[in-house]
């Protein structure tokens, strides 16, 4: 049947209105395709200065905050409790140990690690003790360098980098010692993403 | 009284038609029974995993009046439940009951259709939506426990939430469209998978899914809901710990159905690989076998083959599932060497499995061949006996009598229970009940069906009845004589009462004692 009513171009009259047809639904449903923006949550926070706000209420000094201890601050924190509560944003703000330099008194004996595991988004957190004093996940025991943050042993020390060291975050502090977040950039070449990681 | 019960009212002859107009509606092509005796489960088990599904819809529809997806709440919320809120504590335990009886009824489900072969014979669509079922009851089950927000539910989301970034490329996109952005919407977002979304995939599934044939054996959904209510009794499932997201928790494992696939995270190898790729090829090869079996026969006995791949798998997950859970309470072990599991092991015994397994399955053939050549030549040798319990009419009715007798002291513990505040017994007591009154309605559809074959006593014609005979009839006299003009002595056939549905009739006269001929069926 078709056979007979091929057109100039060889293409039959059947299957010219049936690319018609698939070029008219195209382009029907195209408006639909930037509707999936609706998915992702689209709330975003600007990442700015703030002082390190400890569990406690107070900011951090770094003249006063004690070596070989470990707090968890949340960052970035926003007017609402509920997402304060956020595992995402929650940091373990360490000062080092004596031994890897913690005795300083500037930024450099701080580590900000976000708590969240890079294995299975378990929450780790510094163990002090002598003999431990690295970061330890409960779930499947990855362990981390608090120097560096990177794992160096259990599940999470065996994925390829940059999935194998904690995103981190950057401090300064002003001429009496209170400490601030420096703002970050979440990407893997900077201060890392969370739950993915950073090239060391 | 015995009027009433006899005569058909208004109300009745309403229901009746309504249940003679369904023919009409989209249930003509099923055939819907009520067993009149009893029949083995494990041609149903479908059917009771239908009827779990329908008391986790009505049970959660109620905990959805309570309860709160909201990350700080959620937990809270379902504590008031348990604790403060009337029978709060019966609705969730019998969720969380019901789920474990559904994901176990569908696992039962499938293997029995396996090892019977009933997805051949163009049963193909069924099993792939089967299959399918399946997986979507687990991820039903798994976004359910996670939404309490606990410390073992929140570690539950991160594990979905990373392993769905993990896949390559797309998982992060993947898991930022289907999740969100963080625990605050996780939750959110998991309770409306939880409650909407999978269950209407579910519905969806299981209107391709439905078979034509369904038992609806009253004594065994009390007994499967009893079962419920004293494992609820028993077990009361627990709150759990508030997640803490300052506090990083216990040590803790997945409920049972996923034990299996947490054994292979935990060896430390690529979690995309053993916590994604592993559980997708299990699916898969779910999926593909009714095409892998190319044997001409059904039963297990007759496909050496597919029954060893399906024992080599109960095996496996067995012994996963057990290790998975296992933990070495010793906690001088570094907390690395007691969460690893040894990879080198786990695939060392997954592999020795498959010959154990292999030996164990033609072992099992063997033995069966045996026992059916023996039972063969028994059966030759003279005629089976088979022990059966008969009951007389007047030891029936006494027994109908003391179990309701019980069912009344029964409820009287039970409200008793509850006023004290003992929960877990009146919810225990309440199984018990219900085990109770589906031993009270078999032993009902028992004395119904007994009741017909009452023989009658034989009647010496006299000459009134001749007179009788002559004259013009009215309809009652008609069967009445009918009745009495059966040969003497002659067995009245062994009808079963079946609650009778629709037309759609098919051959019940090769075993009268069942309501359901395809249940014998191989």
């Amino acid at each position: 049947m078709s056979e007979q009513e091929k057109g100039p171009g060889g293409m039959s009259r059947r299957d010219f209105l049936k690319l018609l047809g698939a070029a008219g639904t195209s382009v029907a449903f195209a408006p639909f395709v930037p509707w999936g923006k609706f998915m992702p949550n689209p709330s975003s926070v600007t990442l700015a200065k703030v002082p390190v706000i400890l569990p406690d209420g107070t900011q951090a000094n770094l003249n006063t905050f004690p070596v070989n201890h470990a707090e968890v601050i949340t960052y970035p924190e926003t007017a609402d409790e509920v997402l304060n509560e956020e595992a995402f944003r929650k940091w373990q703000f360490i000062r080092l140990p004596e031994k890897f330099g913690g005795a300083r008194k500037d930024t450099s004996a701080f580590r900000g690690y976000s708590m969240i595991c890079l294995h299975l988004w378990c929450l780790w957190k510094y163990w002090p003790d002598e003999g431990r004093m690295r970061g330890e996940c409960p779930c499947h025991g990855s362990m981390y360098d608090v120097m560096t943050g990177t794992a160096f042993l259990g599940p999470a020390s065996l994925q390829a980098p940059p999935s194998n060291t904690l995103p981190n975050l950057d401090f300064e502090a002003d001429s009496d010692g209170f400490m601030f977040i420096s703002p970050p950039t979440w990407g893997v070449n900077s201060n890392g993403v969370v739950g993915y990681g950073r090239f060391a | 009284m015995a009027a009433s019960l006899d005569r058909r009212n208004g109300f009745l002859e309403f229901i009746y038609w309504i249940w003679n107009e369904l023919d009409r509606t989209i249930f003509t092509a099923i055939k819907f029974s009520f067993p009149a005796r009893f029949v083995s489960p494990f041609g149903f088990l479908g059917m009771l995993t239908f009827i779990m599904f329908i008391t986790l819809g009505v049970t959660g529809a109620l905990l959805m009046f309570y309860y709160e997806p909201i990350m700080t709440r959620s937990w809270d919320s379902v504590a008031f439940i348990n604790n403060d809120v009337p029978f709060g504590f019966h609705i969730r335990n019998l969720h969380y009951h019901g789920s474990n009886a559904m994901v176990m009824l569908a696992i039962l489900h499938m293997y029995y259709q396996y090892f019977s072969g009933r997805y051949k014979i163009r049963n193909e669509v069924l099993w792939v939506t089967g299959v399918i079922l399946g997986t979507v009851t687990i991820l039903e089950a798994f976004t359910g426990y996670d939404i309490i927000f606990s410390e073992r539910a929140e570690l539950a989301i991160s594990i979905a939430a990373s392993l769905t970034n993990s896949i390559p490329i797309a998982g992060p996109m993947i898991r930022e469209l289907a999740f969100g952005a963080g625990f605050h919407d996780f939750v959110l977002r998991f309770y409306a998978q939880h409650v909407f979304i999978l269950p209407l995939v579910m519905l969806g599934l299981m209107a391709v899914h439905f078979p034509r044939f369904l038992v609806f054996d009253v004594p065994m959904v009390m007994a499967i809901c009893g079962a419920m209510c004293l494992a609820g009794g028993v077990f009361p499932v627990d709150l759990g710990f508030k997640f803490e997201p300052t506090v990083p928790p216990g040590i803790t494992v997945p409920e049972w159905y996923l034990t299996g696939l947490y054994a292979f995270l935990r060896t430390q190898y690529d979690k995309f690989l053993t916590g994604v790729l592993w559980p997708a090829l299990f699916i898969g090869v779910l999926l593909l076998t009714p095409f892998l079996d190319r044997y001409k026969k059904f039963s297990w006995k007759d496909r050496p083959w597919m029954t060893a791949f399906g024992i080599t798998g109960i095996s496996q997950i067995l012994v996963t599932t057990y290790w998975g859970f296992y933990i070495p309470p010793d906690t001088t072990i570094p907390l690395v060497e007691r969460l690893v599991i040894d990879p080198i092991n786990l695939y060392l015994v997954m592999i020795l499995l498959v010959p154990l397994s292999f030996g164990f399955t033609l072992m099992m053939i063997h033995l069966a061949k045996e026992a059916e050549r023996k039972a063969k030549l028994a059966k030759a040798n003279g005629p089976k006996k088979v022990s059966e319990i008969k009951l007389s009419i007047k030891w029936t009715n006494w027994l109908l009598v003391a179990l309701l007798a019980f069912q009344v002291f029964l409820n009287i513990a039970a409200f008793n229970a509850f006023l004290s505040g003992m929960n877990n017994v009146n919810l225990w007591i309440t199984g018990v009940i219900l085990i109770t009154f589906a031993g009270f309605f078999h032993l009902y559809r028992y004395a119904m069906s007994q009741s017909k074959n009452i023989p009658k006593p034989p009647k010496i014609p006299n000459t009134k009845l001749l007179e009788s005979a002559q004259k013009p009839l009215s309809k009652t006299d008609q069967t009445k004589l009918s009745e009495e003009k059966l040969p003497q002595g002659q067995v009245v056939e062994n009808v079963t009462p079946e609650i009778k549905t629709n037309t759609a009739e098919l051959d019940l006269d090769k075993d009268p004692n069942l309501g359901m001929s395809d249940l014998k069926k191989p």
